[in-house]
């Protein structure tokens, strides 16, 4: 069976020297709901933008069902479906102009455009507002017709840049459960990025974690997790910066400690080799010992948000990119909250 | 020819854009208007002068002005057409564009077109205007068809040139700025509002060069004196000539700009 998308070695470096992407390999199968995660910067964009043709790799491949997209770009454009973050649709057209425009974009046919049209209207839902301003919709609204527009040719593969940015939680639910009927109904892979892990978990079959230009980890959610090992405790210390690092070094020494990190703001994560609620008395004694004060201490069970964490260190991410990403970033969540 | 079908519903979009924004068709009835009524009246005192008809070309401010005004909305319509890219790339549209297997070239060409088509709509409602206050056509409606023709070539090239600055120009700020300095310049310094013959020698030998008095000299001999084929010829030779190289102009940036 061929890979719905398949990715060697992706190499993608701009013209002031940035790799952004620096040796991506991954494959997604067909059918498959698969997740790209990764922090501001890492090269998920950039990757994605290397798939659908909006860059030119430095080097590697890309194959999607078998073709090459250096090769037949066009033949390849025409199996992909592309929702962006921004979600462009139009908001001065309709809501079926704007279908109609990315159906001749994607050279169908009138008749094409009416059938498959009222198709991917009825699954998301707007046939009844198909003649109203798109400007008129509100963000869940344009969310579901941006991806309903993605559908129009009948892709392949669909794209879906960070699908729920800036909706609110009921909206979100809202477009996990049309994700769902479309991996159900339409018969495709999907390809998702996201910064919510939440979402990851609910969604993806599997997930690719990827820094720095580098795929980190690549798995299912419940195997991620379980690579994690066990509970995790959370805790602050308070006391002068030689004295925790003792104090540190002592637990890790310590026989249910698996791993000691430092996160933003003298938060310390102990990630336990099993049981968490057993490694807590044994923090306390130590702590007692080397004379510092626990000011909060937590436990809780290892979620994506620890895996991520795991596997891309630093909690905090500066917002990178160019100022004009930003302001567009801004854009889509003022769009969005409506 | 999917160039030509992708070109037309660039074009067709900003086309339903345009018919579903009535502020937009008022304004381009209005601002003729503002200019033929008011300006128009305000010179004609000028008239009375000794040998000012003879330096014009004809006793009525309003014929030599009716070109200058042609010219002048084309030309700020035309300019201003880049910022529908840069809003575009804003929006993701233009992400959107380049994402489907449509030909690049299409998204300049189409939006040139539209502009082109727009230009032409306003130059109808401007020489309905200029008739209703008296200016009368050396060539009849074939001349109006030509001088038509010309302003719409002269809008692929300004609008053309605005979408290929869009191509590098991410901020509209930028890009306002860039137009803003550019378009007023091109207007003064050439023969739309005011003849050659007037200027000091300097910026008469700048107008000599500026591609509107090219545009605008071609509309006025059909204005005002009639078929003047010499004239007419070469300023639609050099405005075809120009229309293809900023044609090609905008195909090469787009073609490049997103395929880094």
């Amino acid at each position: 069976m061929t890979a719905a998308i398949e990715i060697q070695d992706l190499v993608k470096v701009y013209r002031g020297g940035i790799r952004a992407v620096d040796g991506v390999s991954l494959d997604v199968r067909e059918r498959e709901i698969f997740g790209f995660l990764g922090p501001n910067g890492a090269g998920k964009s950039t990757t994605i933008k290397c798939v659908i043709g909006l860059l030119r790799p430095t080097s590697g491949r890309i194959l999607i069902n078998g073709t090459d997209v250096r090769h037949s770009a066009k033949l390849v454009k025409r199996m992909l479906g592309y929702a962006s973050q921004e979600t462009a649709i139009d908001d001065r057209l309709t809501g079926w102009q704007n279908l109609f425009l990315q159906g001749r974009f994607f050279h169908l046919t009138r008749k094409e455009i009416a059938e498959r049209g009222e198709e991917v209207l009825h699954l998301c839902g707007l046939w009844e507002r198909r003649s109203d301003s798109a400007g008129t919709y509100s963000g869940g609204m344009l969310k579901r017709l941006d991806i309903a527009a993605a559908l129009i040719h009948q892709p392949r593969v669909l794209f879906l840049d960070e699908p729920t940015l800036g909706l609110d939680v009921q909206t979100r639910k809202v477009i996990w459960d049309y994700i769902r009927k479309l991996r159900t109904e339409q018969n495709m892979a999907i390809f998702l990025t996201t910064h919510y892990m939440e979402e990851a978990d609910e969604l993806c079959d599997r997930l690719a974690i990827i820094d720095r230009g580098k795929i980190m980890a690549t798995d299912t959610p419940g195997a991620l997790k379980a690579q994690i090992g066990g509970d995790i405790v959370t805790v602050r210390f308070v006391a002068a910066e030689d004295k925790v690092s003792r104090l540190l070094a002592a637990i890790s020494t310590l026989p249910g400690t698996a791993s000691v990190t430092t996160m933003a703001e003298g938060i310390q994560r102990i990630v336990a080799h099993q049981r968490g609620d057993e490694l807590i008395p044994q923090i306390f004694a130590l702590a007692a010992e080397h004379n510092v004060a626990v000011e909060s201490i937590r436990l809780h069970r290892p979620s994506l948000d620890d895996v991520y964490l795991h596997f891309t260190g630093r909690e905090m991410r500066d917002e990178q990119g160019s100022r004009e990403d930003l302001r567009r970033n801004r854009m889509t969540r003022r769009r969005m909250q409506r | 020819m999917t160039l030509l079908s992708d070109t037309w519903y660039v074009a067709w979009r900003e086309l339903v854009i345009f018919v579903r924004t009535p502020v937009r068709i008022i304004m381009t009835v209005i601002q003729p208007l503002i200019w033929l009524g008011l300006m128009g009246n305000m010179m004609q005192g000028m008239m009375k002068g000794p040998g000012i008809g003879q330096l014009l070309g004809t006793g009525n401010y309003l014929t030599f002005m009716t070109p200058g005004i042609i010219l002048m909305t084309v030309l700020f319509g035309g300019a201003f057409s880049g910022m529908s890219i840069v809003w575009d790339r804003r929006t993701g549209y233009l992400e959107k564009l380049l994402a489907a297997p449509i030909s690049r070239a299409a998204i300049p060409f189409g939006k040139a077109l539209a502009a082109a088509i727009q230009a032409g709509v306003q130059i109808l409602i401007i020489v309905l205007i200029a008739v209703a206050l008296g200016v009368q056509f050396a060539t009849g409606v074939l001349g109006l068809i030509v001088i038509l023709l010309i302003a719409m070539c002269f809008s692929l090239i300004l609008s053309s040139l605005s979408l290929s600055l869009a191509a590098r120009i991410k901020t509209p700020e930028t890009l306002m700025a860039i137009v803003n300095f550019l378009t007023m310049p091109l207007m003064f310094a050439s023969t739309a509002l005011f003849p050659k013959e007037a200027m000091p020698t300097w910026l008469a030998d700048v107008a000599t060069y500026n591609p509107v008095t090219y545009a605008v000299t071609a509309i006025r001999h059909l204005t005002v004196t009639g078929w003047d084929w010499q004239a007419i010829a070469s300023s639609l030779g050099i405005l075809a000539g120009l229309t293809l190289a900023v044609l090609l102009l905008s195909r090469y940036l787009f073609q490049r700009a997103t395929a880094e």
